[in-house]
């Protein structure tokens, strides 16, 4: 007697090591295999953008050290994002922070950088645009712990708001951020006392060293210190948290201030390093929400931000270069980071839940 | 179909050959990583039978029930139902089949009303739900069943007694014929337990089958058909036939010993007053829960609080913890003010507190013993676990706890243990060394060689001159601990008596709320 499958999802009592491993790693191979099935779908030899993606973005050395220079950024707003979600907070406007990092680094850099040497200016832009991030989440962190209202509606609503702003400082006439008298609206660079240059002439950036070594930095506060515990136990269970006298308010506060710090830092980290000024170009880039991405594939392990953030780096730069230099949709960069964002999520599922297929009825004997 | 019956005849534990079963076990084998729960366990529950699990903490009692009810899948060995095997895939194909299980950690929605619980997860639901019909409905299973319940209630706004209660009902509303019970009694008065048992009694009448869990032996004689006994994943005794048995016995199939759980009092003169609870009055949304409450306790005393759940004494012990502030009156630890400053504060002056509600307050399901037994002391900026971890696998030995060591995460122990490790953090000391004890029903859950651990450590805790609060609704504890008795009743105390001298039924009509005129 033959009968309907039905697919059974189990929820595993352990959830196995490997598969954390795996599953991400499954997500990136599905979404280059959907990648390839759009490609051909849509007339491209798979083979062909895939193995110049590959080239442009990690083997060749040019490759390489842009990749590591644009994984600066993302590896930023990557521990920006994961910083949050650790906690339950999903601050999803990390792109707006990105915005303040910029603005608040590229003032730093034209206010001051005139008086001040480059072994101070460095530190002063990257501080005032990591705070100025931070001082873009302070609504929403406020709001969250005192009231309870939901940081995803807040921080994303002030994402459109940085976005004006930036728009705003560099078209308006006149403004501190722009050149004056020139024929087109763009930002003024900041002095050379404000930026870096990069190492041996490539677009990797020393701040590339300081971004891994924040990112090992939090590993090991969350893993080992009183601020980690605190913050598992709260996202774990806010009773515990209550009983045993952790206050969660001034946690979640504080968390939320310190992943719109280190979005901020990634702007700032542009302003030092590659962009030297504030260019509304940032905007189409979406860095920010990338960040979220590169955090829910690492599952929110910030030593393996690094490489996820990495990868993501080399999948961008990859694909933003086909656009030049073959004839290739010029978007596959950024579909694929949707597209992996979609499986890894979906991957979760296999990573907690046992999927199987089980006839409905009693087994006949 | 032959088959199966030929099956049935090779079940080696079954009461009688003719019948089938209503549900068999074979051989079923469960692993977890370092430990094997159920290492081929043959069990069989016939229609019209109250057929109870008896074993220690950690001896695989609750993994052979969760086998049984779809919510695991055993490693090896199969399962019948009337004598046909079945694949217990999820708990929704045991409820197809029949069998319900209420669990020993509750598995309820806190923020859902109870009716919404209790509907929740049955496939028949309407698009639209009718709110007022539907609390209706479930008002009058659970008045049927004689539980009765408040079916708008929150569940969040429910003490352990009156979630254990929404548990039963919603297995009942889903129309088991087969219900296990996983401790269903741990948290229930003796009248509740009557009720219980009465229900019990008229389900098997119908034909239903009943498989019961408890640590609590007197019970397990009055409700029990047969009885199996479970030690380190196999099973290690049978007692067959009502009133065969007695306590005694049993508790020596269970841990190879005599077991005596005397009756224990100070035995000293008691020393200053440590806790001082002056006026103390609570209101939480405009109810009045606690009002008025005024005692002491002293160095090297047990003041037992006795009550039905539900009457305030959850709000007063978090109130004396810091965790809760009260609308009006003061509460001192050894003479400082402890009223609005927090639980830190009342931990640094020497307080330790058991929380009724172990995994949901008292524990981080997620984080390992280690990690558990940090969380109410002082953890330093980077937490030094290297030194703490000696203690932890002191702890664990001293405590007996089933585990695979420190690292061995909360959630993943067996009820029991979990208890274990909370009694074990909070009878150790903390940031200070204990003075003031508050412990809510610390014994429950617990095998009967743990619970004689248990209150001979409260005995010497006392003996060290620790003042002890004992909020328990297992009045026989109380009674038999407790230098001084009060009884809670709608948040006032309405009847206080020395512990010798206290009576079964005059404390048992105090906390039903007949108070006759007698405050001496
Ligand atoms: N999800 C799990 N992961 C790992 N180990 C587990 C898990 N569940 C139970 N165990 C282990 O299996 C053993 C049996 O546990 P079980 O919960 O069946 O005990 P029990 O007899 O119900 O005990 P208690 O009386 O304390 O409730 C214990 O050693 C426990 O630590
Ligand atoms: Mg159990």
């Amino acid at each position: 007697m033959r009968s309907p499958i039905r697919i059974v999802f189990e929820q595993r009592n352990e959830t196995a090591k490997h598969l954390s491993v795996l599953v991400p790693l499954l997500s990136v191979v599905a979404a280059l295999v959907a990648g390839a099935l759009f490609l051909l779908a849509t007339g491209y030899s798979p083979i062909e953008t895939y193995s110049n993606m590959l080239s442009d973005g990690f083997t060749s050395s040019r490759g390489m050290t842009d990749t590591l220079g644009l994984s600066t950024v993302l590896i930023c707003t990557g521990i920006s994002a994961a910083f949050a979600f650790q906690m339950n907070l999903y601050n999803i406007g990390g792109e707006g922070q990105l915005y303040l990092g910029m603005i608040g680094g590229a003032w730093a850099g034209l206010a001051l950088g005139d008086q001040l040497p480059t072994f101070v200016m460095i530190p002063v832009v990257l501080l005032v645009g990591s705070l100025a991030g931070a001082s873009w989440i302070l609504l929403p962190a406020f709001v969250r712990s005192r009231l309870g209202t939901s940081e995803i509606v807040t921080t994303l609503l002030l994402t459109y708001i940085a976005a004006s702003l930036v728009k705003h400082f560099v078209y308006t006439p006149g403004s501190f951020f722009v050149t004056k008298n020139s024929a087109f609206p763009q930002g003024r660079l900041v002095p050379d006392s404000a930026s870096l240059s990069g190492i041996g002439d490539t677009s990797l950036y020393p701040t590339f060293f300081l971004v891994i070594l924040i990112a090992l930095a939090l590993f090991w506060v969350v893993k080992k210190t009183e601020y980690g515990y605190r913050i598992q136990v709260i996202s774990d269970s806010p009773r515990a948290a209550h009983y045993a006298g952790i206050n969660a308010n001034r946690t979640t506060m504080s968390v939320m201030l310190i992943s719109g710090a280190l979005s901020g830092l990634g702007g700032a980290v542009l302003i030092v390093g590659p962009f030297g000024r504030l260019d509304p170009g940032i905007i189409l880039l979406g860095y920010g929400y990338a960040g979220i991405v590169i955090a829910a594939l690492a599952r929110n392990n910030f030593s393996a931000i690094i490489v996820s953030g990495i990868l993501f780096a080399g999948l961008r730069s990859g694909g933003d270069k086909l656009q030049i230099s073959t004839d290739t949709p010029i978007h596959i960069g950024v579909m694929l980071q949707g597209a992996i964002l979609l499986f890894a999520l979906g991957g979760e599922a296999f990573r907690r839940y046992h999927i199987h297929a089980v006839r409905t009825e009693r087994a006949t004997q | 179909m032959t088959n199966a019956s030929h099956e049935v005849a090779k079940g080696p534990h079954h009461a009688s050959g003719a019948a089938p079963s209503a549900l068999s076990a074979y051989s079923l084998v469960k692993r977890f990583p370092g430990v094997l729960a159920n290492n081929s366990v043959d069990f069989d529950v016939l229609p019209g039978e109250v057929h109870t699990l008896l074993g220690e903490n950690g001896a695989g009692k609750s993994t052979l029930a969760a086998m049984l009810c779809g919510l695991y899948q055993p490693d090896s060995g199969h399962i019948t139902r009337n004598g046909e095997r079945i694949a217990l895939s999820s708990p929704r194909a045991g409820l197809q089949h029949g069998i319900a299980m209420v669990h020993q950690h509750f598995r309820l929605v806190e923020r859902f009303t109870v009716a919404e619980n209790v509907i929740l997860g049955s496939r028949d639901l309407s698009y639209k739900l009718n709110r007022s019909e539907l609390e209706d409905k479930v008002a009058a299973v659970a008045e049927s069943y004689g539980l009765p319940i408040d079916p708008g209630a929150t569940v969040a706004d429910l003490s352990v007694g009156q979630r254990q209660r929404v548990e039963i009902v919603k297995a009942l509303y889903q129309g088991a014929e087969i219900l296990l019970l996983d401790e269903p009694t741990a948290v229930l008065v003796p009248a509740e337990v009557e009720k219980l048992f009465e229900n019990v009694h008229a389900m098997t009448q119908a034909g239903k089958s009943i498989v019961f869990i408890s640590h609590k032996l007197g019970e397990v004689v009055e409700i029990s058909d047969r009885v199996t006994v479970l030690r380190n994943g196999r099973v290690t005794g049978h007692v067959s036939g009502r009133g065969t048995t007695d306590t005694k016995e049993l508790a020596r199939l269970m841990v190879g010993r005599d077991i005596e759980l005397t009756t224990q009092r100070a035995s000293h003169a008691t020393g200053h007053e440590i806790l001082q609870i002056r006026d103390l009055s609570l209101t939480v949304g405009g109810v009045s829960v606690l009002s008025d409450i005024s005692f002491n306790v002293h160095a090297g005393e047990m003041v037992g609080i006795a009550g039905v759940a539900g009457n305030g004494q959850r709000e007063l012990a978090d109130t004396i913890a810091g965790l809760i502030s009260p609308t009006s009156g003061s509460i001192a630890i050894s003479g400082s003010m402890t009223t609005d400053r927090g639980p830190i504060h009342a931990r640094e002056l020497g307080l330790a507190y058991v929380p009724e509600d172990r995994l949901g307050m008292g524990l981080v399901p997620s984080m390992s013993i280690l990690d558990n037994l940090l969380l109410t002391r002082d953890r330093r900026v980077v937490v030094d676990r290297t030194t703490v971890r000696p203690e932890a696998t002191r702890l664990i030995e001293q405590f007996e706890i089933k585990a695979n060591g420190p690292d061995h995460m909360a959630r993943k122990l067996s009820g029991g243990n979990a208890q274990k490790v909370l009694l074990a953090r909070e009878l150790s000391g903390g940031r200070t060394a204990t003075k003031l004890l508050v412990v809510c029903s610390p014994t429950r859950g617990l095998d009967v060689g743990a619970i004689e651990t248990v209150r001979a450590l409260l005995d010497d805790a006392r003996s060290a001159g620790q003042a002890i609060l004992l909020i328990s609704e297992d009045l026989d504890e109380v009674m038999s601990l407790s230098d001084r008795i009060f009884v809670l009743y709608r948040g006032s105390v309405v009847h206080e008596t020395p512990g010798e001298s206290a009576e079964l039924a005059t404390v048992g009509a105090a906390m039903a709320g007949l108070t006759p005129e007698d405050k001496s």
